[in-house]
């Protein structure tokens, strides 16, 4: 057991040097002022009269037993500890849940609402006894047990200076989640390793210090939880924040851009205020908006076209979030992609890749089917310079470092597997294709593609709306002449499914993502170009194309950088062609981001509002940006709620003065050494009296 | 640390007596309420019979007696032999005794010297007046200085101024007992004491009654005695015994410092009239002059 200090070095100096004080009064008390008297005999009788005296005819009119009797009964008061709620606390557990979300940094309570809450608690704790349990959650949109049940003051208040402000939206459920799951009786805490049963079957009540904005609780069930919600902050504060930020290519002007901005008044009266907008720090243009009471207002900004540069909007107003008065957009970098089409002549593929749209992202390169034996392509294809390689009716004899799409052809076996994998009967993949699929195939372990023979007619049932490649397609329209089935392996996905199996999957190989679809469009034979489906005429094609060279290829397509709230992750479509990337905080510090096998990596420390930029490979510019911004009208709007719904029942705000146990024993003991001041005055000045 | 506050007076330059007041005590009489048998003739009239003009009685004249006071006329009258008596005047003999131990040297000016003052005030009107007037303190009551006649005015104050404190005074028991034995005659017996004796004062003044004399006591107390004006803390030491008292000074205290006090004053008071001694209290912060001219005349001491 460690010993943990209670004061300061100064307080225990001043502690310590209370006993030679005392003993000094003592020696000074002692020190009795000689007189020489004629005769003590007078002064015996006198003092002796106060042992003849009645008590209580002595007891009357000392001035000093009264003043020491009140000292005592002052004393004796403070270490009752009074307060002025006089429940009875003792072995009660609490549970304090702080709200540190974006909008707990407004400045409407001084220094701001999050220390406001923070004093609170720290008042709440320091009057808890010391058989009083308490536990320290911090949440906004996520939960953080700061510290679990304990008793110990020291260890709840430096969880409680721990909390810091974020830049997160509120979400209440999940800490009343872990509140009620770590109340519930019989349940342990662990405190330095130890299981130790800290809980008893007590109900625990929950201290919610937030400003609101969390809506409706829903059926959230509290169980013996008894909540008292103390309301931080006015509750009718004035603020005007951005509630969205964007840029985009203008529609009807060609190489412009528009930055388009959303600013909502969460305020009572009429705000008129200057928006600027910064370019890399450079001021770009700005614009005078007035907004009425709790209305929004839009603002365009019309900027020339800009190859890349990270945009920031900044309302010059005053109020009491700061935070939401700052917006960030950036321009994406301008990167194609690399894409290598193998074909022995395919007009609609070709057709399709010749869009406007495919055209602004990626650099198509068709070849023919004799390409595949150049040496030019086994070194391009080997040294990413692709970031999607299209085979359609054919097929490499290694696969090429860079994604791939398979159109009407299979990928070349994987050496390592090929010689398991037998080919199955198409009964077999039809069976295992079926959402019911018995125990015993589903239990098969399968890491390699496995196709069935060609048949026909198909029609195709249905697609994975999840996938971005197919999430648009619209296939129930198109016909096949003859298509064969295509399983991936266990770590794939099938994107779509026809009456005789999956059609179309698409499977990781290392940090590379294969398509195979198992139809051609067109199919070369003897007499020429022959027609397999008519999907290649059909509106939907040239969506799933330019969706596979999007997604396959790591392309970006819009100008505008993708925004996330803070702390939210952020789906970064990242190339296939380098290895390292680095995210660049808006701070300037840099962290590594490891990617996964899959093309789309999660990023997560997101915390930061601002601009953030993805490097990859020592490249000097960014190959991916991303915005982080605080949109959130419930945080922008400052305005405190006085209840929380929680299914039928409502909490009403406490009255924070009431629920607080105001400390008066030190008031006391200061009173009373105030009095010993004034005794020890009196007792050598009673004279006087 | 002993602050004695005594003298701010100088007692030792300052006259007993000034010539002023001489003069005015020079027309003061000493009254005995009692007639005493003096040892010289004196001015005063005495219980015995003796030469004096003033006529007393007759008495059957008896074998022996002096022939030259029988009254021839009456003889021839009456046939009878008869003596004629006459009263006899005679001296008085006047006692003044000075406490002079350390507790009588407090107060300014001094209890003792203005003890002595009233001493020598008494003791002149003694001398003008004819009367053998001893003067003698504590410690020289064995041997006391016996004065007679106007012209022994100056050996008087010589004497008193000279006297002084004595530390290790005898008690006052002691020096009744030395004074008794010593003074076989009757007469006024002045006692100027401040009573702050711890072994009593009752014994010493049932002497004096026991010689049946004529006692005045004169209790002399200083201010500082009567109203002390301390405060605090204090160690109290007896400047007699060395005996230590701690006190710490409240209204309580002086308050019952004061009941004290009157309790002792009417102790002494009482015991003095049961016994038909003149108690006569006096502060040491008063003219002795006062004393004289009004209480001791008050109370019949001087005429």
């Amino acid at each position: 057991m460690n010993w943990i200090s209670m004061l300061s070095p100064w307080q225990w100096a001043i502690l310590l040097a209370i006993p030679p004080a005392v003993l000094s009064l003592y020696f000074l008390k002692l020190k009795r002022k000689q007189l020489a008297v004629p005769s003590t005999m007078l002064w015996r009788k006198a003092v002796e009269d106060v042992h003849v005296n009645s008590i209580w005819q002595r007891l009357r009119k000392n001035l000093l037993l009264l003043l020491q009797l009140l000292f005592l009964a002052l004393l004796i008061l403070a270490c009752l500890r009074p307060g002025w709620s006089g429940q009875n606390r003792i072995g009660e557990r609490r549970i304090y849940i702080i709200d540190n979300s974006a909008s707990m940094q407004a400045t409407d309570v001084d220094p701001t609402r999050l220390d406001a809450a923070k004093k609170r608690v720290r008042e709440l704790i320091e009057e808890t006894s010391s058989d009083d349990v308490g536990m320290v959650i911090a949440f906004s949109d996520r939960a953080d047990v700061r510290q679990g049940f304990t008793k110990e003051r020291n260890k709840l208040l430096s969880s409680l200076d721990s909390i810091q402000p974020t830049m997160h939206n509120t979400d209440l459920t999940e800490a009343l989640r872990a509140a009620a799951g770590l109340a519930n009786p019989g349940r342990s805490s662990f405190e330095d390793l130890t299981d130790i049963q800290v809980a008893d079957a007590v109900p625990a009540t929950v201290y919610l210090l937030s400003d609101g904005g969390f809506g409706d609780l829903g059926d959230f069930d509290i169980g013996k939880l008894q909540i008292e919600y103390i309301p931080i902050g006015e509750p009718t504060t004035a603020n005007v924040g951005i509630v969205s930020f964007a840029v985009q290519r203008s529609e009807d002007k060609e190489n412009q851009l528009e930055a388009f901005a959303r600013i909502m008044n969460h305020g009572t009266s009429q705000v008129s205020f200057t928006a600027s907008l910064e370019l890399d720090g450079k001021l770009l243009d700005a614009s005078t908006v007035t907004i009425e009471p709790n209305a929004e207002a839009g603002l365009l900004f019309e900027l020339s076209e800009l190859e890349q540069g990270q945009l920031k909007m900044i309302l010059d107003y005053a109020d009491s979030l700061a935070a939401d008065n700052i917006a960030y957009a950036a321009i994406r970098p301008d990167r194609p992609i690399n894409v290598l089409l193998v074909t022995p002549g395919n007009s609609a593929l070709e057709t399709a890749l010749q869009t406007a749209r495919v055209q602004q992202i990626a650099t198509l390169q068709i070849e023919g089917v004799s390409f595949l034996t150049d040496s030019k392509y086994s070194e391009s294809a080997n040294n990413s310079v692709y970031d999607l390689v299209v085979f359609d009716q054919c097929s490499p004899t290694t696969m090429p470092q860079a994604n791939t799409l398979f159109i009407g052809s299979l990928p070349p076996r994987d050496p390592a597997n090929a010689a398991k994998a037998a080919p199955a009967t198409t009964e077999e993949i039809a069976a295992e294709a079926k959402p019911v699929a018995s125990d015993e195939v589903a239990s098969q372990r399968q890491s390699d593609w496995v196709f069935g023979e060609l048949q026909g007619p198909v029609i195709v049932l249905d697609v994975n709306r999840s996938n971005p490649m197919t999430q648009y397609l619209e296939m129930g329209s198109v016909g096949i002449v003859e298509a064969r089935t295509v399983k991936p392996p266990e770590s794939g996905d099938i994107l779509m499914i026809g009456d005789a199996g999956p059609l179309f999957g698409i499977a990781p190989r290392g940090p590379f993502q294969d398509a195979v679809l198992g139809f051609s469009i067109v199919q070369a034979t003897d007499q020429g170009i022959a027609v397999n489906t008519d999907w290649g005429i059909k509106r939907s094609f040239p969506v799933f194309v330019y969706s596979a060279i999007e997604f396959l290829g790591g392309g970006i397509t819009e100008s505008s950088a993708p925004t996330v709230q803070p702390g939210w992750p952020i789906g970064l479509q990242l190339s296939s062609r380098f290895k390292n990337f680095e995210i660049a905080f808006p701070n300037g510090t840099r962290t590594e981001l490891v990617r996964g096998d899959e093309s789309r990596s999660v990023f997560t420390q997101t915390d930061q509002p601002g601009p953030y930029a993805v490097f990859a490979d020592g490249l000097e510019r960014p190959i991916e940006t991303f915005c982080v911004n605080l949109f959130s009208t419930r945080e922008s709007n400052l305005a405190t709620e006085a209840t929380i719904k929680m299914g039928y029942e409502k909490v009403a705000a406490s009255n924070a003065t009431a629920q607080a146990r105001q400390e008066t024993w030190r008031w006391i003991l200061l009173v009373g050494l105030a009095m010993l001041v004034v005794e020890w005055i009196v007792f050598n000045r009673r004279v006087f009296l | 640390m002993i602050d004695r506050s005594s003298a701010v007076v100088d007692t030792n330059s300052s006259p007993l007596l000034t010539a002023e007041m001489m003069s005015k005590l020079e027309r003061m009489e000493l009254v005995s309420r009692k007639i005493f048998r003096g040892r010289m003739k004196g001015e005063r009239r005495s219980k015995r019979k003796g030469q004096s003009v003033e006529f007393a009685d007759f008495r059957n004249y008896v074998n022996g007696d002096d022939l030259r006071f029988i009254d021839w006329n009456l003889f021839a009258r009456m046939d009878r032999l008869y003596l004629k008596i006459f009263l006899e005047e005679e001296d008085l003999h006047f006692f003044t005794i000075v406490d002079d131990s350390i507790s009588m040297d407090f107060g300014s000016p001094t209890k003792f010297f203005v003890a002595k003052q009233i001493a020598a005030s008494l003791a002149y009107i003694g001398l003008c007046r004819g009367d053998r007037v001893s003067v003698s303190s504590f410690a020289t009551c064995g041997s006391p200085v016996v004065l007679r006649g106007k012209t022994s005015a100056y050996r008087l104050l010589n004497h008193l101024g000279s006297l002084p404190c004595v530390d290790q005074s005898p008690t006052m028991e002691e020096a009744m007992r030395k004074f008794c034995l010593k003074n076989t005659g009757k007469g006024i017996v002045v006692v100027i004491t401040d009573l702050m004796s711890k072994s009593g004062y009752e014994t010493a003044m049932r002497m004096l009654v026991a010689r049946e004399m004529d006692v005045f006591l004169i209790h002399v107390l200083s201010p500082e005695e009567l109203e002390p004006n301390v405060q605090g803390d204090l160690k109290l030491i007896d400047c007699e015994d060395g005996d230590q008292r701690e006190v710490s000074i409240s209204a309580s205290l002086l308050n019952r410092y004061q009941q004290a006090l009157a309790g002792f004053i009417e102790n002494a008071k009482s015991f003095c009239n049961k016994r038909a001694i003149a108690y006569v209290p006096a502060r040491s912060d008063e003219p002795a002059e006062n004393l004289v001219n009004e209480y001791l005349r008050g109370r019949g001491l001087v005429r």
